[in-house]
Parts: structure tokens; sequence; C-alpha cells
């Protein structure tokens, strides 16, 4: 491959790429992210490679395994091309009748369509699945035509002319002028307008500049970065090559963790491929601008995602926050100017260049444009990842893409903004997604993890994982943060024992205020904010707990196990399953636990049959005595 | 000695089948001639005279003997561990010499090698640790806060199998440390632990990022979603 030399050289090769591909030519695509990975997808992707040898039709239709296409719930997806027919949850044994039926008649397998819960119609096209349709897929749309590891994949799609333009006509000073008016804010959680950002290290004093890419993302339940990383890494270095020439950096760096192994190997190979076709390295597409990236792995540390923690880790030192009387934008890596930005920032910058500030300023509210990828996880319906323009309300996230909540529970709360964020409940549906309007309520946007709870879920509880994450987590260098953390925790696991007084909640309330203020870096100063807002709009349940009862039945020492007598039709299963031999029945004999030996590991509750529904948890209320021993059941008729 | 009841082989001497056996053990563990065994013996039996423990009935000294060829074998053999607990220890500091080259002694890649070594070894022994410290010329207290301040890192070896348990946020409020628990009781270990047979190592992280699988566990690398605690025993038992 000879090295691009100008904007025009890469239009050229993207016509000969294009011109040597037939867009009529059926092409099966596999997701082939995490999610997908997890439910099977390798095993459908060489199912379908033996069918199409077995029909000798190998050369007939291309096979690509791309990056994931977000809706993770319904996995592992096929797309056929062309068509774009959609089928989910495709498992090995069906890649025969895909390929016989839909390859070779044109026919569509009804079975594996998306059926729509509230009107049992079957949808052929991904782009009609309400999950999809109500989304604004800017960033992660292209995940699913692309092959992460195929370069020309992505040039094929108009990659890198955003880089082309840049490079052969605009200057440093346009470049930043424009991010600077698209308004811009960084994606990692705190919101910093990113042209500001960038603007401070380019006038910082000193020759040697870097830009860093932040995919640490160590947000349970958020995976939003890896998903691009792993899915659509040239549209990250894009945004990073042209970051860097506005800055005037000639060095990156991208941290990823080593718990994302697929994006650490698609990165690497992406970067490999810009280096053959000369889109890094020396003197760039001939406009005479240097850049060259490497990839560090974090070995797996929370507090390291913070930035100048991050920092520290590229220098090759523990990963731990330092404090920042100076800016690391003006001193960071190795005390040279350092402009760190989310993975998520770094990918939107070409579509600014490309369809400008002002087409970027026409999407979200006033405070936050563009678009922003949320996980939706938890108690929903659709688990997966969304991207919506910014200002759309919660509601039509949850029920709107999301589907609503499973087995017809009810909402609870929704957590944003990952173990630093906040518990929203269900009075401010209605507002809008942006950086302001979650910070107004005491939550914020954070990286974009968004888990929905149900009735189901403790509030109490939910506080308590979080504080025990941040105690985990925290790197111990200042004391309000390692200290304070441990003791909310103790208070908090007292409050799930039932142990503890209000004067408890008061101290808890004390501590919180005390590491926000006092704490070094941002994971100590946010890390009350699960308890802060589920104490803010959830006392009831806090109160609740400190009488004896868990209203959500989650709490362990505040439950009771019981089989209602009534119901109970002795079918076994749960004396079969107890791990303890807490249960004691036979044949047409009412099961009883025993309350000494139970372990309440909610066996019993799972395996019994919904048609009985015989086993109770029971919280707060006083537990009915047993029945005697040897008890006949009461047969349903 | 009943020489009489069993046959005799010849082996420069007349001995019976139980001596032979013994023999041909001794053998086994010492890799010496059988000439050498039965000289040795002589010598063995010369101690004994001048010793003047000549009185004793030859059974007795032919298991006293035993015992001492046995003693010695077992010497031999613990040698040749320590050689090959040395050798060992040779070849992962040449992985380290590797690794580190790789990296061209950079001090600032010091986590990068620290990685690539557990990649390779699955485990952090010590004296790989102060290998690293001596060729980037980095304190090995500083070496040891990078390796016990990353969760990547291990500083005793794991077991066979590695089975993790999501607690992630939406695996959490899906019931992940109910899946936790069970495991912790069927594997009889507390999660970050391993199993004294080296045969499972438990482990607990905080999202595996597929979310919409809740909850999850992993077991050498393979998924089981959806899980319930009931399930649990099953999943681990497929391993062996």
């Amino acid at each position: 491959m000879n090295k691009l030399k100008s904007a025009s050289d890469l239009e050229e090769l993207r016509k000969r790429i294009l011109s040597g591909r037939d867009p009529k030519k059926p092409c099966i695509t596999v997701c082939s992210g995490t999610g997908c990975q997890a439910t099977g997808c390798e095993k459908v992707s060489a199912a379908f490679q033996e069918e199409l040898k077995n029909q000798k039709s190998s050369d007939k239709v291309d096979i690509r395994r791309t990056g994931c296409h977000g809706f993770c719930e319904k996995g592992p997806v096929v797309i056929i091309y062309p068509g774009e027919i959609c089928y989910l949850q495709v498992r090995p044994e069906d890649t025969s009748d895909i390929v016989t039926q839909t390859m070779m008649e044109g026919e569509i397998v009804d079975r594996l369509l998306y059926v729509d819960p509230t009107t049992g119609e079957r949808i052929v096209h991904e782009s009609e699945i309400p999950f999809y349709k109500n989304q604004k897929r800017l960033l992660l749309g292209n995940n699913r035509k692309i092959d992460p590891k195929s370069i020309d994949d992505y040039i094929a799609l108009n990659g890198y002319s955003a880089l082309a333009k840049t490079l052969s006509s605009l200057t440093p000073e346009q470049v930043l002028e424009e991010v600077k008016k698209s308004n811009l804010r960084g994606r990692g959680g705190a919101g910093f307008p990113a042209g500001r950002k960038w603007e401070t290290t380019r006038n910082a004093p000193g020759d040697q500049k870097y830009v860093i890419v932040n995919c640490d993302e160590g947000d349970p339940g958020a995976y939003m970065d890896r998903s691009l990383m792993e899915g659509n890494p040239h549209m990250v270095l894009e945004g990073l090559i042209i970051g860097a020439y506005a800055i005037g950096a000639h060095e990156g760096f991208i941290y990823v963790r080593q718990e994302y192994p697929l994006a650490v190997t698609n990165t690497a190979s992406a970067i490999r491929q810009c280096e053959e076709y000369g889109l890094l390295g020396e003197n760039i597409l001939g406009s005479g601008f240097d850049f060259k990236i490497k990839i560090h792995r974090g070995a797996g540390a929370f507090v390291s995602g913070e930035s100048s923690a991050l920092m520290s880790a590229i220098e090759g030192r523990v990963g731990e926050p330092r404090p920042k009387y100076v800016h690391i934008s003006v001193k960071g890596v190795w005390d040279k100017p350092s402009n760190l930005n989310n993975v998520e920032t770094w990918a939107t910058v070409p579509f600014i260049i490309t369809n400008g500030s002002d087409w970027f300023n026409s999407m979200g509210t006033k405070g936050s444009k563009g678009t922003k990828i949320f996980s939706l996880v938890g108690k929903v319906n659709n688990t997966g990842l969304v991207e919506v323009p910014m200002g759309m309300t919660l509601r039509e996230i949850i029920t709107k893409i999301g589907g609503g909540i499973p087995n017809g529970r009810k909402f609870k709360a929704v957590q944003t903004g990952g173990p630093s964020g906040g518990c929203i409940p269900e009075k401010f549906l209605d507002l809008p997604v942006d950086f302001d309007e979650l910070a107004k309520v005491g939550s914020m946007m954070g990286s974009g993890g968004m888990i929905v709870m149900d009735e189901d879920t403790c509030m109490v509880d939910t506080a308590k994982y979080f504080t025990g994450f941040l105690a985990d987590e925290s790197c111990g260098k200042c004391i309000p943060c390692r200290e304070g953390l441990r003791q909310m925790y103790k208070i908090l696991t007292a409050v799930t024992a039932g142990k503890a007084t209000q004067d408890d909640i008061k101290r808890l309330e004390d501590l919180s205020e005390v590491v926000r203020d006092a704490s070094l870096c941002a994971l100590g100063q946010t890390s009350p904010n699960p308890v802060l807002s589920t104490l803010r709009y959830f006392r009831d349940e806090y109160d609740a707990h400190i009488k004896g009862s868990c209203p959500a039945k989650v709490c362990k020492d505040l439950v009771t196990y019981y089989i209602d007598p009534e119901k109970c039709q002795a079918c076994g299963l749960c004396l079969k399953n107890c791990p303890v031999g807490a249960i004691s029945g036979k044949k047409e004999v009412v099961h009883v636990i025993d309350p000494e030996k139970c372990i309440k590991c909610d066996t019993c509750f799972e395996v019994c049959p919904d048609k009985f529904n015989a086993v109770a948890k029971i919280s707060g209320e006083a537990v009915p005595p047993a029945v005697p021993q040897g008890t006949k059941v009461k047969r349903k008729r | 000695m009943d020489m009489e009841k069993s046959k005799s082989k010849y082996v420069g001497v007349r001995i019976t089948d139980k001596q032979a056996s013994v023999l041909s053990r001794l053998q086994k563990d010492s890799k010496l001639s059988k000439t050498e065994i039965l000289l040795q013996g002589l010598d063995f039996l010369d101690e004994f005279y001048s010793l003047g423990l000549d009185k004793q009935p030859l059974s007795e000294e032919l298991s006293a003997l035993e015992n001492e060829a046995l003693h010695h074998a077992a010497e031999l053999k613990r040698v040749r561990r320590r050689e090959e607990a040395i050798r060992e220890m040779v070849r992962e500091l040449r992985n380290v010499d590797e690794i580190v080259d790789k990296y061209q002694c950079d001090k600032s890649a010091a986590i990068q090698i620290l990685l690539d070594l557990q990649a390779k070894n699955h485990w952090l022994p010590r004296h790989a640790l102060m290998w690293v410290s001596e060729r980037l010329d980095i304190p090995m207290s500083q070496i040891l806060h990078l390796a016990t301040f990353y969760k990547t890192f291990y500083l005793k070896p794991r077991g066979k199998h590695l089975v993790t348990v999501c607690l992630g946020t939406a695996c959490h409020v899906r019931g992940g440390p109910r899946i936790l628990d069970r495991a912790e009781r069927v594997l009889g270990i507390k999660a970050g632990e391993t199993t004294e047979d080296l045969k499972f190592t438990l482990e607990s992280v905080n999202c595996l990022g597929c979310c919409a699988l809740g909850p999850v566990i992993v077991v050498d690398g393979s998924y089981h979603g959806k899980m319930s605690s009931s399930k649990v025993e099953k999943v681990l038992s497929s391993c062996t």
C-alpha cells in the first residue's frame, strides 16, 4: 500500500474501494460486539460460513462481522443486505433457514423477526423497530455497517474526509473556532466545553503537547465508549488527529482498559492501518503535520479514569489523582500541556468538521448540543445502547425506546451518572436530559449510564452498593474520601440490617457533606451523591428500614421467607433446590421453611412455579405461625 | 528369610522376587545400576558391622537398607526439584527480559510490562517483580505499589478455572449478589480466593458490559446469562 500523499489521493482511494464493491451483492452482517459475543455470535458466524460453503455460494455472499448494534437484549443481531432484513436472537441452527430461504429465495424467516410487544406486528427492517426508530444514531449508526478491522470499510463511508478537509483547507485556528462555536461539551461526565479546553492547551507555553483519549470506562452499567472503540475505532482516531492538529500536539495517547481486550485489539489494528495508509506518522496527507499515537492499557482501577490520575498512569506511575493547582490542560503528562477528552467527544469531532457547527447546534437543548449515547440497563425491557438528541425526556427514553419495565412492575427510579450520580424518582421523568437539568435534580450526566429500577429495588441497598463500590475504589490518598466513605458504608450496612437510628441518618448527612467538600478529586467530591439523592427522594425507605422493614424486600436481614400453606401444592421444587436443607415436607404435605436454617438465598422464591406462587417474602410484618407438621395440601380446583 | 518359598532370579547374585521388586524401585528412584545399588548395600552393611550392629537378622538389615536408599532417593528428587524450580525461575526471568526489552527499558512502560507479564504467566511471582525492578531501575516498593494498586494484577497463583460473577449495577439490581453468595457456598471460598487444589478462582467484577444478560457469571470465558442462584451449581459442575 502506497502512502496517501494528499486529500485527492484519499478521494481516489475511496472511489477505487467503492467501484470494487457491488451494492447489490448480498451481505450478511453479524453483530460482534461484546454483548452479542456473550450470546454466541461466534458460533452463528461460523455456522453461516459453513452453510454457505455447503450451498457452494461462499463467493456470492459476503459475511461481515460488525461492531455493536446496541440492541443487546435481542442479540445476536443479524442483518441481511440488500433489503436490511433484521433477524434477532439468531442461533446457529437458524442459519440454514436464513441462507436457503432469505439468501436463495428472497423470503423472510418470520420467526426471527422483531415482534412489537403491543401490536404483535412483525417488523422486517431494523430502522422500523421502535427501539431504533426513536433514536438518532449519529455516532453509533455506522457501527452496523463496518467491520472495525477494515479501514477500507470506514473510508468507503466517507471516513477520514473530515481529516482531509481539515488538513487541506483549514488552519488550526479555524478548526478550534468551529469546535468552540459548536458548543460541544465533554461527554466524559463533567460536560466542560471541549473548545475551551482545547484552546487552553493550545495557548499553554511549550512545544511538546499531548492529546489523550480517555477510554477508561469504569462506571458499572455503562459501555458506550467500549462499543465505539470496538466497533468504529477509526472515527475516534480521526477526531483525535483533527484535535491534535488544532491544538498543536504531535503525540497522542489512547488509554483503554485492559478489561476491554477487543477494544485494545481493534484500536491497535486501526492505528497500524492508519500508519500504513499515511494517515498517521510524518507529513500526514502531504500537509506537513506529524502525529503519532500510543496505546496505554489501564490495569483496572476506577480512579484512574480521573484526568490527573490517568496522566500519572501514562507516565508509568500508580494512577492516583494529584492536586490540580495548575490545570492539566497546562501541566499534564510529564508536566506538559495535555488535552484529555472522552471517546465520545473525540468521535463527535469529525461530524462537526464535516457538517459545520450550525448543524450541530440544531440538535439538543440550549446548554447541551448534539446527541448523547446512554446505556439503558437494569429493569427495562430493551436493554442496550441508545443514542438520542440531548433534551429527550427520561420518560421517552425509558418507555418509547426501552419498552418500559418488564413483568408489569412499577417504575421506582432511574439512576444516571454512574456511581457518582443520583437516583431520579418518577416525578422528574419528564425532565429533558441534558447536563444542566440532571444536575438540578441532584444527579449528573456522567458518562451516560442509565439504570432503571423498579419497585423490587431497594433504594437504601442501592446507596449502599454505590458507596461500597466507591469505598473499594478510593485510592486512599486523601482522608475524607478514604475514611469518610468507609464510615458511610458502615452506617448504611447498619441501616440495611435494621440496626440504625435516626441519629445515624443525621451522621450520614454530615459525613456526606464533609466528603463532598474536602476530598481531593472528583471521585470523592461526588461520592456522596447516591446517598444524598436517595435521602432526598426516598427518605421514607430509610425510615422504614430503621423501623425494621425493607419495602422492596431486598435487605436479607429484614426479610423472612414463608410458604403460604393455602397455596403450597407440595411440588417439592423448593425442597429439592434448597442448598441448606431448611425446607421440610413430603408428597401431599405442605412444605415448611425452618427459619433457623434458612440463609435467605432466594432460591425457593425463584423456583416456586408462578402458577402456585406460594413462597412469600415478609418484611416488617409478623410472620404467620408455622402450620403443624403433616398438614395436607389444599388442592386447587 | 523365605528364600526357599519363592523363586530366585539371577542378577549376579540370586535374590527373591520381593528383593527384586525392592531393587527395581530403588533403581527407579535413584537412577543407579543394579550392581551399584547392591554394592552400596554392601558398603552399608560394612558400616553396620563396624558399628557392631551385625547381630541383627538380615531381613531387618535389608529393610534398614531400603529405608536408607529411599531417603537418598528422596533427597535426590528434592535436589532435582530444586534444580527444576531454579530452571523455571530462569525461564520466567528470561520472559521478563524479553518483555522489558520490547519496551526498551522504558520506565513509563512499567504498567504495560506488568500487564504483559501477567498475561503470559497469569500471576506475578516475586522474583519476577524483583527482576523488573532491577531492570527498570525502579525501587521494588514502587513496583509493589503498582502491583497491588491495580485489580488486574495477582501476587498469588490462580486456579485452573476462573469464575467471574458480575456485580455491576445492572446485575446488582437483578440479583447478582445472590449469585455470588451461591457460588461462594458451592466452591467453599470467598470472592477473590482460590481453592486449595488450585482448581477454581472466584472473583467478582464491577461490570462486564453485557448488562442485557444480567445477572451474569463467566466461567473460563464463556458467559452464562440470566442466571438464578439455583442454576449456579450446574454451571460450575460443568467444568472439571
